[in-house]
This record gives C-alpha cells, structure tokens and sequence, in this order.
C-alpha cells in the first residue's frame, strides 16, 4: 500500500498484539477523520456493498481534539450498532479543536447483504496521534475488538 | 524484572518513576520473553502508578499488552483512598466464560455432532451486527440490567438451580439501571442472547484428561463426557458503559486533580459520585452478560435434546474475565475490603470461602481457561495460595501471541478449517476473518500458561478438555 508521500489519501491497519489500529492521512485534518471513519467501517464490514440513500449530520463537542477524534468514531460506531446505520462516506463540513459537524450518507445495515467482518467493541486514546505539516494530514487510532 | 522464582517476576518500585506499589508477573522462562516483546511490563508499571493500589500490580502468565491496564492484569484499590478505572475491567464488562456438562459420552453420539453444531449455529446468533431471538423494550432491558441471570430463569431460560454455579449467583445486586445511558440500552437491546465476534466462541469439548478425580466428579465432569464452553460477554451494551465512563472519569480527573502515565487509565476516586455510578452501571453491564450466557446455555439444552436427545445438561460454573468488585482479602497478612479488578483474569476461591455454592464449599471454586480453538481448555480449582497472593486470581486463557494483522497474513482461512478438520474437529464460522485472525497459533500454549499458574499455586488443574466442535462470530 503507498505512504502517505505517494497518494494524497487513504488508510492503512496498524498492527497491534490483540487488536486493530487505523492510521489516516488526507491533505487535511478533517479530511482525515473522514479517512479514518471509513477505515473503521471497512473493519466492521465491505463498505463497497453499502447503498448512498439517506445522510445524517452529526455534530459533536468535546474537550480537546484528541477527545474529539475518539468521539467522531464512536459517534460512527454508536450509529451501526446502536441505530443500524451503516456510513458509506462522511464530510466533515466543520473542524475546531473542540467541535466537529458532518454530513453522514449511507443506509440501514441489513445483515443478509452487508457482509459483516468484525465487531468493534470501542475506540480507544491507546497511542492516539493527529499530526499535521507539509500539505499532510495524519491520524493514528486503535480500536478494541 | 527480577526473577523471584521459577515462576514469579518481580518489578521493582525503581523500574518507573511514580510506581507506587511493585508489579509481579507470573510467568516461566518461555513466557517472560513473550511478555517481554510488547508493552505488558510497561503497562503493568503504568498500573502501578494509580492513587490508592494494594499489594501489587498483577500479570497473570498469559498477559499481553491491552490499553492502559494490561489483559491479564489484576490491580486491588483501598476503597477509601483508592480509585476505581473503567479502563481497568476494560471495554467488555463481565466478558466471561460459562461451562456446561452434558451426560453424553462422545463416542456414542460422534455421528451427531455436526447436526448439532449447524443447530446450534442456527440458534445463537453470532457475528457483528447479528440481532438475537428477543428484542427488548425499556423496561426489560432495566429488569435485565437489574436482574441479571435471574431474569433470564424468570423468563424460562434455564432453572433456578443454574444460579448457584454462576460468579456471584449470576446477579450483581450494585446493579442500577439508571446509571446505565441510553445509548448504551440501545446497543444492548437487540443483542441479548448472542455470541459476538473476535474472540468469543461457543466450543463442544471433550473431557480428554482429569487431574484431580474428586475434584472432577463434584464439578460434574465425567472422562470422555461431551461439555460445552461458551466465551462471550455484554456486547454493545458493556462496551458504550464502558465508554462512557472513560470520558465522564477522562473529565473528572481534573476535577479530583488526578493525572494519570497513558488516559486510557482514566480513572477517579472510589467513594466519588463519578465513581459510584460508574460501578452501578458497570454492575448492570456485568447482569447483561450473565443473563446473555443464561440465554445462551438455554439455546444448547435445547439444540441437545432436539438433535441428541434427552439429559440433564448442568451448568459447572460461569467466571467473569472482566470486572471490578469489592471482596474482602488478606493484604500484609491482614483482612482488608478491596476493590479489585480484574482484566483478563478469573476469580478463584478456595475451599471453605463463603462465596461459594453450598455444595462445592470443601472443594472450591472452578476456574475455566478456555484456549485457542485448536487447542485443549482447561478446569482447575481455586487455592488459599491465591487468597494470599493474588487477590483470589488467576488466568483467563491462553493470550494472544500474533496480532490479528501477522495471523491473517500467514494463513488462509480454508487452511485453518483444514487444519482443523485433520484434527477432527468441526467449525461454523460467521466471518471468514474469525477462523485466520482466531487461529490457534496465534495464541500462546495454554498448556504452559497453566502450567505456571499450577506450579506458582494460584490454582489447581482438575481436567483438560479438547475441542470437537467450534463455533465463532
């Protein structure tokens, strides 16, 4: 897979003894949690079996924007396995240290035709980094599973 | 570390600053190196640094690196001056391990097993995002919460005398639904009385080995006998108290001028309302999942009869692998109320403790180890050298030696089901990254890890069992 030198956005899984890890980069931070929300829903499923038929906004506070990150995925999570609603891609129309607004388009989960991988338990600060710098930015999360 | 004896590592107060107590990790020369490659010993230190901690700051042999405490951790906090770390049960509150016996011999019923595995994996739902057989309303899911295992025998899944032979009778009565959110109903009230994904697994066993022929018959296990293990926890609901709480402790630290080495240790005092509840809501997560292990023992009786026949399944026991609870124990040679918790370990009473059920009170607890799904389970029994030592603890497993990622790499999943068709052994799976990520290897020995916690004394073997038929999310 290219670094983030080589493509201007993406994903990769991070290696951890017990659990997953996703690592994102975009050329900007809210980009990159964009990046990021997707690497989470392609762990729990196959995001290409994923209809674009309703979006949701979603908006969220939090103390600094580490927290904020944790909480942007947990919001992701909460709606698949709270709500049953499974993000096929998400905007991020707004991103200050402590707040968060996006755009989420995607559909109900229908267990007969998204091809379930697995269950992700929760998002964790475990090593948790945002950096950004030279026209990149990168996110590093770690999930429990 | 400094080695203590052939199964003890000591690390000293001077390992990092700010350790308040010494950590011990109980492992042998194999698997010291194995904890040695990730960050377990870090973690354990890190734990060490927490207000309040007495005794010491606990690995068991098979720990591996977790987030914040390590899994196979056991920490006790003065419940006074101490605090209470929703990182310290972990994510899976009351993730557990459940052990039935069946009265049938495997050889007479060989034939059958794999009608009864395809049974059983049309019963239980297992896999992310599969819902159960029940959809709970508002007042269910708090009577669930409340009630715990109990509900479930109220509700004619199983009977009364399965209670006695479930950790705390299958009900933590701290239980309140109100400190339970919203949020985290919803993600439960849809998945009572299913399996989940990762590690959790629903496993027929074999009773290949007994240890300790006395022990084994007042358990209920029989040489050549089929058991059943069932691995699964408080699914989405243990996971959003669990998250919730990181953040209400994350905030509350401030408040209590709490800093902590890593924030996934977040953690606030004992006695503080933040504290409290979180402990309320936890317990109610911990009632969520053994009513669910109730469900789902209720579905395998019923799968039994339907494609065996008739018998009487009965329950060994049922042990959380992660909570936090106050118990009474001897610290510096005296009695004192603690607050322990336990992540990845199993509590192990010895004979003649009042928290037994009557009819194993000279013999003990159970203590169940499951292992990897190629590879043997063990049943061993609490001793009073864990009263001592470990707060009344010992293993939960085997432990994770490959990360999901490398596992996946090395193997495909028709090997791993080829792998284990050789070995005779039949498996359903969900998902296709449940058999590569889950595949035995990937695991450390469990055989050794019980070897150390037999030789340190933490517990008893009593039987081995080994796996016929698996079934993963």
């Amino acid at each position: 897979m290219p670094g983030p030198e080589e493509r201007s956005s993406g994903f990769r899984i991070l290696e951890h003894p017990a659990d997953i890890g996703i690592e994102a980069w975009a050329t900007t931070t809210a980009e990159a949690f964009g990046v990021a929300a997707h690497g989470l829903i392609s762990i729990i499923l196959d995001p290409t079996l994923i209809q674009r038929r309703t979006t949701r906004v979603v908006e969220l506070h939090a103390t600094d924007r580490d927290q904020l990150l944790v909480k942007w995925l947990e919001e992701i999570l909460y709606l698949y396995d709270g709500e049953g609603f499974v993000v096929r891609s998400s905007d991020v129309t707004q991103l200050t240290t402590t707040t968060l607004t996006a755009t989420l388009t995607g559909e109900p989960f229908d267990p007969d035709r998204h091809e379930s991988r697995l269950d992700v338990k929760a998002v964790t600060y475990h090593q948790l980094l945002i950096t950004e710098g030279g026209g990149i930015s990168t996110v590093r999360i770690y999930l429990d599973i | 570390m400094k080695q203590v004896d052939q199964f003890r590592y000591l690390l000293p107060k001077s390992y990092k600053k700010g350790m308040n107590v010494e950590g011990l990790v109980y492992a042998d020369s194999v698997l010291i190196k194995q904890i040695e490659q990730d960050q377990t010993r870090d973690q354990v230190a890190n734990v060490a640094t927490l207000p309040g901690l007495v005794g010491r700051s606990l690995a068991m042999p098979d720990a591996h690196q977790g987030y914040g405490f390590p899994i196979g951790g056991v920490a006790a906090a003065d419940p006074d001056a101490g605090v209470v770390s929703a990182g310290g049960v972990g994510f899976d509150i009351n993730c557990g391990v459940r052990l039935l016996a069946t009265p049938f011999a495997e050889e007479d019923v060989r034939d059958r097993l794999e009608p009864l595995l395809n049974q059983l994996f049309r019963d239980i739902p297992c896999g992310t995002g599969r819902k159960g057989q029940v959809m709970l309303g508002a007042s269910a899911i708090d009577e669930v919460l409340a009630d715990g295992a109990h509900w479930a025998v109220k509700q004619g899944y199983g009977q009364k005398e399965d209670l006695a032979r479930l950790e705390e009778f299958g009900k933590l009565p701290t239980a309140d639904p109100d400190a339970v959110s919203d949020r985290a109903k919803a993600r439960g009230r849809s998945q009572l009385g299913t399996l989940g994904s990762g590690n959790h697994f629903l496993e027929i066993q074999r009773v290949d080995e007994i240890f300790r022929p006395e022990v084994a018959e007042r358990f209920g296990l029989k040489q050549g006998h089929l058991c059943v293990l069932i691995h699964s926890g408080s699914r989405g609901l243990g996971h959003q108290v669990c998250t919730d709480a990181l953040h209400l402790m994350d905030d509350g630290m401030k408040k209590y001028g709490i800093s902590v080495i890593d924030r996934q240790l977040a953690c606030v005092p004992v006695k503080s309302d933040e504290g409290q509840r979180y402990l309320r809501g936890m317990a109610a997560a911990a009632n969520f999942a053994f009513a669910n292990r109730q469900m789902m023992t209720h579905w395998v009786r019923e799968g039994f009869e339907r494609v065996i026949g008739p018998g009487q399944i009965n329950i060994v026991y049922d042990v959380c692998h992660n909570i936090a609870k106050t118990e009474d124990h001897e610290v510096d040679g005296k009695m004192r109320t603690v607050l322990v918790h336990r992540k990845g370990a199993t509590r192990a009473l010895p004979p003649r403790h009042p928290l037994l059920p009557k009819d194993l009170y000279d013999v003990g607890q159970p203590v169940l180890i499951p292992g990897s799904m190629g590879t043997s389970s063990y049943v061993l029994v609490g001793t009073d050298q864990a009263m001592k030592e470990t707060f009344g603890s010992s293993c939960h497993g085997a432990g994770r030696a490959k990360s999901r990622s490398q596992a996946k790499r090395e193997t495909a999943a028709g090997t791993v089901r080829k792998e284990l068709k050789e070995l005779g052994i039949l498996v359903r799976c969900e998902s296709k990254s449940g058999l590569t990520e889950e595949k035995p290897d990937a695991y450390k020995d469990v055989s050794r890890v019980v070897d150390v916690v037999s030789g340190a004394g933490i517990a008893h073997k009593v039987a081995k069992l080994l796996p016929r038929a698996v079934m993963k999310g």
